[in-house]
């Protein structure tokens, strides 16, 4: 017998003794779940091998989209440049001028754009950041054998990979993919002739988001239900890591916006597909009135909005979560204020529902209402600066692990804090005014959520690697790729930041027409070019992640990083129903780290004499 | 329905029928009243009429969820986690019906199109329609990015 | 042991885990937050209907509007779909009903009220057709075309339309009218004002009759699945696999929570669509 081998046998003498039996593998003969190659590792029903699917699923997209931005990187940067090399894959959208000079088609350019801002929030920072982390997690993290419904959860992701499906057959059809933006506002949505991706594109685009929500609500259900039952005994609410605070509190929200979404998404398909008016009035198409009145496109926004607000925390808190864990456990220190962590996460939960038309400051939401959104939206700084205080607190004096998941968490809070001080610009609407639809929110939003949530996505990947495949991430490697993206991820969207604010428009095809504009010619191929080399240091994340499956340091005790929480008193080489007999009993929260001399104290050790319970 | 024994439970469904019929018929009658079928010439003003329909309403709505549903049966909790994220929806509401009200004014201002427009292409300025003069080739399509694609290829490089 | 000497120390709450803190099961609270989840589905609609109608300069009357019997009946307001109302009511007592029985583990009592329960979905469903057809086929408003107005101001009619309206006849702000074909052709009636403008009568707001459509359509989908859901479960009852299950009868309780929020639902579209 191998060593791992004989470690699985053992059972953790405490849950031995102090475990409770739930009588899980009498039932379970085997494992009625996983018998055969399809059931183990296609229709699987168990968490582990679920979150494994979301977040290979999520890599792919993220490739897909990451190049895509290369590719209107390189237009904008160099708008005259000869692209015909990209000729081979992109076909008929790379024109070829005199003297064979390839250009990429205008129509095509804004797909390009459309495309990349769909599929990196919801396939990528949504459905892979969430999906895969709360199907590992939850579970593990609570004492659970598996999620409530695991059928509903292997549903979730089928409805994911069905929607994947749809959106990737959008990018080929012959008249291209939706091309009016990923918020997808009418007019420009609603009337199928108005540009040739709002064709079929769309309607293939609208449907594959259809099946998201289906797949977000499927799985957040599950979540929810299951943080509430079937947390193991002794796992009070206030013993919950903060991971599985924030999955909940993120279900909870995607279970209140996703809805209205899709009631937005139905009124746009009719208006498509059957000609009514829900978002149409005066308009004009070729000169000619369309008999298209009443409605309202303003509408849309609203009911857009109020998902999209929401979303973006819903993208946000998986990764707060996360940073959380990983970096009390790295610092070797207890979080700093859990309780405020939580109450600061449930109150950005709310307030992130009540100031969605802060997007909507320069659609002509009447004025007097945006003041009402401008204080809401200002508000929420308060509960997102707890947060950051909190973690510059944990890490403040702690006995700090600079490996490459430290090293992601505090790359986060770096973002966050960067992204979240230009949110507050953005947040007054007389600021605003100037600032909208420029690269100034372009760099806001990758900021704050687009590098700080990939930067908790990759905490995450390289912290539980071991408990995703038995394996480490090689940590050397992960180290270079993090000063890489960081670096460059600063200097891609720092300059933004100044071109926004001298007034370059986002979504525009070439700036060189604008003579304003020509002066930053320069600052646009720097950004360009940083782009393309932080992109190439993705590529070390992708070789490291597939390698280490493989190759990677095998992982040979239970708790390597002398964690806390109870997925590391799951045996080494995961198991269907995570414990090999008992449940462990929780005794304690999950951040007793460095208390009375010990460095950490796992969640299932009993008190000791006269010890205090640190979670009260 | 450990709760309460059998007989009386059956109690409670048929006394929810009928309570629910009847506030029903209330709301009809309300409704009718008001607007004048049933007694000649006699109207109630909208807003009091409005006000209690919304309000028997929203108390066929307790009593279908409490009484129907079980919920008074639930632990406060579960009732909470159910019901108070409704709460959201006030402002919602609000927002959303102001924001009808602003587009009702901005309507007001837009201009019928004559008939002769809805073939021809608007001419000059058609209320507040944004649709530019007549011999621009840009507004051609519905595209609103239009204007960024390069009309006569100006070549960058001449200096500013 | 340790474990069980401790817990008999402290007093026990639901939220120590380990025990389902709402003692409702997962399933159950699965269909609770589904059901909110719907409801803000729902709510989305009905919001931007308020919306959309608050942008409107004129709204049809709905007792105008939804005025019509079986057999040709016209004029009695409200009638019918107070007839829908009641059938919805019904049906969601039978559902209690049957959960009652379940609770008692009686198969019969639960496969009877379920079979009542699934009739009244199904002459709601007819009704709603009826309804539908009415208004499309005799009354010609689909979701494009509203052919139900309200005046503006008062005047007098000069001509008449066949039906109701006879040339002469006099009118008041607020009133509604509908607009008839003859043939394939609209007929607006011409009429004069009190100050003595003479106007045509205008289609009403678009957007009420493809609302109207599209969200009693999304509530009668509703029924429809629900109608469904129903049969399907009604066939397990009797094969009697509920009986030997360990949570006995919750499934026929998950489902009649969701056959009474679609009572509750039309609760709603009943007060905006109708009453309004
Ligand atoms: C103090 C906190 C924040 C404030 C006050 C704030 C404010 C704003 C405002 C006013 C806008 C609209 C700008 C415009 O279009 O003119 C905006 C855009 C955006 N924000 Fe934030 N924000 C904050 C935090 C965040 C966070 C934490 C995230 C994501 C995790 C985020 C994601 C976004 C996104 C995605 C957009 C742009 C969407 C688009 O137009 O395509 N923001 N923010
Ligand atoms: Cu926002």
């Amino acid at each position: 017998m191998s060593v791992v081998q004989q470690k699985n046998k053992e059972t953790d003498p405490l849950i031995r003794d102090l475990g409770h039996d739930d009588h899980f593998h009498a039932h379970h003969h085997g494992d009625k779940y996983q018998t055969n190659f399809l059931t183990t590792y296609i229709f699987s029903q168990d968490h582990k091998m679920i979150a494994r699917q979301y977040l290979i699923t999520g890599i792919v997209w993220a490739i897909v989209g990451a190049l895509m931005s290369l590719v209107f990187r390189i237009q904008l940067a160099y708008p005259d440049a000869d692209v015909s090399w990209l000729k081979p894959f992109l076909g008929k959208w790379i024109t070829l001028g005199t003297g064979g000079v390839g250009r990429l088609d205008p129509e095509f350019y804004y797909a390009l754009v459309t495309m990349h801002g769909t599929i990196l929030v919801f396939f990528v920072l949504t459905a892979g950041l969430s999906g895969t982390f709360s199907n590992l997690l939850i579970p593990m993290q609570i004492g659970a054998r598996d999620m409530a419904s695991p059928f509903l959860n292997m549903l979730s992701y089928w409805f994911f990979f069905l929607s994947s499906l749809v959106m990737m057959y959008s990018l080929f059809v012959s008249t291209g993919p939706f091309s009016g933006g990923w918020t997808a506002y009418p007019p420009l949505s609603a009337l199928p002739q108005a540009s040739s991706g709002s064709g079929a594109g769309l309607t293939l685009w609208l449907v594959s988001l259809v099946l998201f929500v289906v797949s977000i609500l499927l799985g957040g259900l599950n979540y929810i239900t299951t943080v509430l039952n079937l947390r193991t005994q002794g796992m009070t609410m206030w013993r919950l890591p903060l991971t599985v605070w924030a999955f909940l509190v993120t279900a909870i929200i995607a279970l209140l916006s996703f809805p209205v979404l899709a009631s937005g998404f139905f009124l746009l398909i009719f208006d498509r597909s059957l000609g009514t008016s829900f978002y149409l009035s005066d308009i004009f198409i070729n000169g000619q009135a369309l008999d298209r009145i009443g409605g309202s496109p303003i509408l849309f926004q609203h009911l857009f909005w109020f998902l999209g607000h929401p979303e973006v925390y819903i993208i946000i808190l998986p990764a707060m979560g996360i940073v959380s864990e990983v970096m009390s456990v790295h610092a070797r220190k207890p979080i700093f204020g859990y309780r405020a962590m939580v109450y600061s996460m449930l109150s950005i939960g709310f307030l992130s529902f009540i100031v969605w038309a802060h997007h909507m400051f320069m659609s002509g939401v009447n004025p007097f209402l945006s003041n009402f959104f401008v204080i809401f939206t200002l508000i929420i700084a308060v509960p997102s600066a707890v947060k950051v205080f909190n973690w510059l607190t944990t890490l403040y004096g702690g006995n700090l692990r600079l490996n490459t998941q430290m090293l992601f968490c505090i790359g986060f809070v770096s973002m966050f804090i960067s992204g979240g001080l230009t949110g507050i610009f953005l947040g007054n609407s007389t600021i605003d005014i100037q600032q909208h639809d420029t690269y100034f929110v372009v760099a806001h939003f990758h900021v704050v959520m687009g590098v700080a949530a990939f930067f908790g996505m990759f905490a995450g990947v390289y912290n539980w690697f071991p408990k995703l495949f038995g394996r480490f991430m090689n940590d050397s490697l992960g180290k270079i790729h993090f000063w890489l993206t960081i670096i460059g991820a600063y200097a891609v969207f720092g300059p933004m930041h100044y071109i926004g604010l001298g007034g370059v428009p986002r979504r525009y095809y070439r700036f060189d027409n604008f003579d304003a504009f020509r002066d930053f010619d320069d600052l646009n191929q720097f950004i360009t070019i940083a782009a393309i080399v932080t992109f190439f240091a993705q590529l070390l994340f992708v070789v490291n992640f597939f390698w280490s499956i493989w190759k990677g340091r095998k992982l040979t005790e239970k708790n390597p990083y002398g964690s806390n929480s109870l997925e590391w008193t799951t045996p080494v080489k995961t198991i269907h129903g995570n414990w090999p007999d008992k449940l462990p009993v929780v005794q304690r929260w999950a951040y007793d780290y460095g208390k009375d001399g010990k460095e950490f104290i796992q969640q299932h050790k009993p008190m000791a004499e006269g010890e205090e319970d640190s979670s009260h | 329905m450990a709760h309460i024994n059998y007989e009386a439970a059956k109690r409670v469904a048929y006394r929810g029928f009928v309570i629910l019929g009847v506030v029903t018929i209330v709301e009809v009658f309300i409704a009718l009243l008001g607007k004048g079928y049933i007694v000649e010439g006699f109207h109630l003003s909208r807003p009091v009429m409005y006000l209690a329909m919304i309000c028997l309403s929203l108390y066929k709505a307790y009593y279908i969820i409490f009484e129907f549903m079980h919920m008074r049966y639930e632990l406060p909790g579960l009732v909470r986690s159910v019901l108070l994220p409704t709460i959201l929806l006030i402002w919602v509401i609000i927002a959303f019906f102001y924001e009808g009200d602003t587009w009702f004014h901005w309507r007001k201002s837009v201009q019928e199109i004559p008939a002769e427009m809805q073939l021809a292409r608007p001419a000059g300025n058609a209320g507040l329609i944004p649709v530019q003069s007549a011999d621009s080739t840009e507004a051609q399509e519905a595209v609103p990015a239009d204007s960024s694609r390069p009309a006569g290829q100006v070549q960058p490089g001449h200096t500013h | 042991m340790m474990t069980t000497d401790q817990t008999q120390q402290t007093p026990v709450s639901n939220w120590e885990g380990g025990r389902e803190p709402f003692k409702a099961s997962y399933g159950k609270l699965m269909m609770w937050y589904f059901l909110l989840s719907d409801a803000f589905t729902f709510a989305g609609f009905l919001i931007s209907y308020g919306a959309l109608r608050f942008s409107s300069p004129t709204w049809p009357v709905p007792d105008f509007v939804f005025s019509s019997l079986p057999g040709g009946i016209h004029h009695k307001p409200l009638i019918f779909v107070t007839f829908m109302t009641f059938v919805l009511i019904v049906s969601s007592v039978t559902m209690v009903r049957a959960v009652q029985e379940g609770h008692r583990y009686n198969k019969k009592g639960v496969a009877l009220w379920m079979t009542l329960t699934i009739v009244g979905g199904l002459i709601f469903l007819a009704c709603q057709a009826w309804e539908w057809s009415t208004l499309m086929g005799k009354e010609h408003m689909t979701i494009h075309v509203n052919p139900f107005g309200t005046h503006i101001e008062s005047g007098t009619y000069l001509d008449g339309d066949g039906h109701d309206v006879q040339k002469g006849d006099q009118f008041t702000a607020g009133k509604s009218y509908l607009i008839h074909k003859h043939g394939d052709e609209w007929a607006p009636l011409r009429y004069q004002t009190e100050s003595g403008e003479i106007k045509q009568q205008q289609f009403g707001p678009k957007a009420f009759g493809a609302l109207f459509f599209f969200i009693t359509g999304f509530h009668g989908f509703h029924v429809f699945s629900g109608v469904v859901f129903l049969s399907i479960i009604l066939v397990n009852v009797l094969s009697g696999i509920y009986a030997n299950r360990k949570n006995h009868y919750e499934m026929v309780e998950k489902i009649g929570l969701y056959w009474h929020f679609v009572d509750l639902v039309w609760v709603f579209v009943f007060l905006v669509f109708y009453l309004l």
